[in-house]
């Protein structure tokens, strides 16, 4: 019969439970669309890295990365290339030529990285030739063709059809300069890689790397890098762990070691949620507080008689926790209800962040944002929601057991 | 045959303040079955002579005993559960529980007793059939009149089958009719199933009806008057 008391209780004062009840619905519903947009942000802007830019897993001879110098090329690329095709849940593979170097127009020049790429290839692990805002992904029969971004076109002041000139050193250490015509620019997203890299094709740079006196190296053989996509990201640990056991004299990376950021934003989704979370939990607390000590304090005369005729503490106690659960319980539906639907909507229709936040693009990440939640989090929000509830209601039930029956009766 | 017995009982409010003796010094015995009636000019002491029989309030001198329990010697949740099994209490309002229909204020303390359910309904039943509220047991106290109210109050303080009613100002806030009724239940229980009830008053009607006459004055029992003959 006390349930029964505790429900009909809350429903004396139904506006006032209403809107209680509403505010935890409400709460309930930010908390989910904050840590789904969140989170749609991050794997925005993680997927966008991925796919623009770092790819899920790189292959490199170790020195390359900490002297980036042509000469530390990856030994027996054949044999290395055909065990990465072969492992399973690889779903493309790019090998790629990698120099530092210089392009020069008439008007400027700025250092970059040069990428030597096989077009076709390059086409199925980024979406290098997606992101073509003029021109074209490498036209078939130009000459030494190149890719710059936009910005980077800007800065050097040129177009599609200008020539420009690299320079860096070959292999014997010795500086080579050629001349390469704009096929493509492109526009990643990501301002900072856009400026700093170039792609051209790996027969032309391998080319000029190998000094024309240097017959040991054939150009078919020279790789810096390979940049593999898997099938499930969620499996990229393990595909990289087993690529570690294969090829022991070389460095396998993830994404999350190529760019660490891209891990630091990954793993700080848990704690957005839980900050969210926190806050408007916090929030609640005190609406709850107020509701239930207001419902205490009207009913003075009522507990008073209660204790008078028997009902003792704990069970008084019991009542009034229970009439904040039941106001919890009942609006938490509610709330993740909508809280699905809003994620589920948006989460499939995306919503256009441009009007809002111009700069976004410039930072990696797509003005358009997709929500997503991991199911976890509905969870944590319903206990969360349930503990709150709780502990709203402990100082207002402890407010009624100190309630003296006698003093209750007689109060007016 | 239990009996409730106070030895001079003195209970003093505001004891830091301006210090009000409310009770100074009675000395009564009550004993099962009686019909008595705690009369006396507002502020004689009548409530809280009646809270502290009930073990609603503890004396600041004196004892109670109830049925042989030392009242002074319990905890407040000794008290919560001593009153549940031993006391039912009539207020003068404020009486039942809103959210529940009749029906479930009078189960309301046999289901804190741990009852079986049956028992509960059935006992409920029959107690609302005695006070006459057989077509209203499932109506909520808002949908009854005053006097309704205090017909299901005191077929709740039944319910547990206590020791003694103690019923303050039970009539207050009744008409003539509501109190004539009121009475005659309370007597017919009072003759038929022995039930004893202790009740403070005012009203002359109600105090002619009592067989035995309480009179306090300035918080100690001036007249003590047992009447002969039909209540
Ligand atoms: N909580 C309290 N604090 C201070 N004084 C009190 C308190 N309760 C009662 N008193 C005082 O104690 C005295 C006895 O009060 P009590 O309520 O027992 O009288 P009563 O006979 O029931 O009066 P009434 O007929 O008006 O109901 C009164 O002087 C009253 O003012
Ligand atoms: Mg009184």
């Amino acid at each position: 019969m006390i349930p029964i008391m505790a429900w009909r209780n809350i429903w004396r004062s139904m506006t006032r439970s209403l809107v209680v009840m509403g505010a935890i619905a409400v709460g309930i519903w930010a908390a989910l669309s904050l840590t789904g947009f969140a989170t749609g942000m991050v794997k925005s802007y993680v997927n966008n890295a991925v796919q623009n830019i770092v790819s899920h897993i790189q292959v490199h001879q170790p020195e390359f990365l900490d002297e980036n110098e042509v000469k530390y090329n990856i030994p027996d690329l054949m044999a290395v290339e055909q065990a990465v095709r072969a492992e399973p849940g690889v779903r493309a593979v790019s090998v790629r030529s990698v120099a530092n170097g210089m392009i020069s127009s008439s008007q400027g020049a700025r250092g970059v990285a040069i990428k030597g790429v096989e077009p076709e290839e390059e086409a199925r692990v980024n979406a290098l030739n997606e992101n073509i805002v003029d021109g074209e992904y490498f036209s078939g029969d130009s000459r030494n063709p190149i890719l710059v971004s936009d910005e980077l076109a800007q800065k050097l002041n040129v177009k599609v059809r200008s020539k420009v000139v690299l320079n860096f050193q070959d292999r014997g250490g010795s500086i080579t300069a050629a001349a390469f015509r704009i096929v493509g620019i492109f526009d990643t997203g990501n301002n900072p890689f856009d400026l700093s890299h170039v792609f051209v094709r790996r027969s032309d740079l391998n080319h000029l790397l190998i000094p024309a006196a240097d017959s040991t190296q054939s150009a078919d053989a020279l790789a810096h890098e390979i940049a593999i996509m898997v099938d499930d990201i969620r499996n990229v640990d393990t595909i990289a762990s087993s690529l570690r056991a294969e090829l022991p004299g070389l460095k396998v990376q993830t994404y999350r070691q190529i760019s660490p950021d891209l891990q630091l934003y990954e793993g700080q989704i848990k704690n957005i949620s839980l900050i969210y979370l926190t806050v408007i939990m916090l929030a609640l607390v005190f609406g709850i507080i107020n509701t239930m000590l207001m419902a205490v304090l009207e009913r003075i005369k009522e507990l008073g008689m209660l204790m008078a005729i028997g009902m003792n503490k704990l069970k008084v106690f019991l009542m009034i926790v229970l009439e904040s659960v039941m106001l919890g319980l009942v609006a938490m539906p509610v709330g993740l209800i909508l809280g699905y639907i809003t994620i589920d909507y948006v989460g499939e229709n995306g919503i256009d962040m441009s009007m809002y936040a111009e700069g976004l693009e410039n930072f990696g990440m797509s003005s358009i944002i997709y929500f997503e939640l991991d199911p976890v989090v509905y969870g944590q929000v319903a206990v969360g929601v349930f503990l709150t509830a709780v502990l709203a209601s402990i100082y207002p039930a402890l407010k009624a057991i100190r309630l003296k029956p006698v003093e209750a009766l007689r109060t007016i | 045959m239990k009996v409730i017995t106070t030895k001079g009982v003195v209970k003093i409010y505001n004891p830091d303040k301006i210090p009000v003796k409310a009770l100074n010094g009675v000395d009564l015995e009550i004993t099962e079955g009686e019909f008595t009636a705690i009369v006396g000019p507002s502020g004689s002491g009548k409530t809280t002579l009646l809270n502290v029989i009930g073990g609603l309030d503890r004396p600041d001198e004196g004892d109670v005993e109830v049925g042989g329990h030392d009242i002074d010697a319990m905890s407040d949740n000794q008290l919560i559960d001593f009153r549940k099994e031993h006391i039912g209490f009539v207020f003068q309002a404020y009486n039942l529980i809103p959210v529940l229909t009749a029906r479930e204020n009078v189960e309301f303390v046999m289901l804190l007793q741990n009852r079986p359910k049956k028992e509960r309904r059935e006992r409920a039943e029959e107690l609302l059939r005695a006070v006459g509220l057989e077509d209203k047991m499932d109506k909520r106290p808002s949908e009854l009149s005053g006097g309704q109210q205090q017909r299901v109050a005191v077929a709740r303080a039944l319910a547990p089958k206590p020791d003694f009613i103690l019923a303050d100002e039970p009539t207050a806030n009744l008409d003539s009719k509501s109190t004539a009724n009121l009475l005659d239940i309370m007597a017919r229980l009072n003759e038929e199933e022995k039930i004893t009830f202790v009740f403070s008053t005012h009203d002359q009607r109600v105090i002619d009806r009592a067989r035995r006459v309480v009179t306090l004055v300035d918080g100690k029992v001036a007249t003590d008057e047992v009447r002969e003959g039909k209540v």
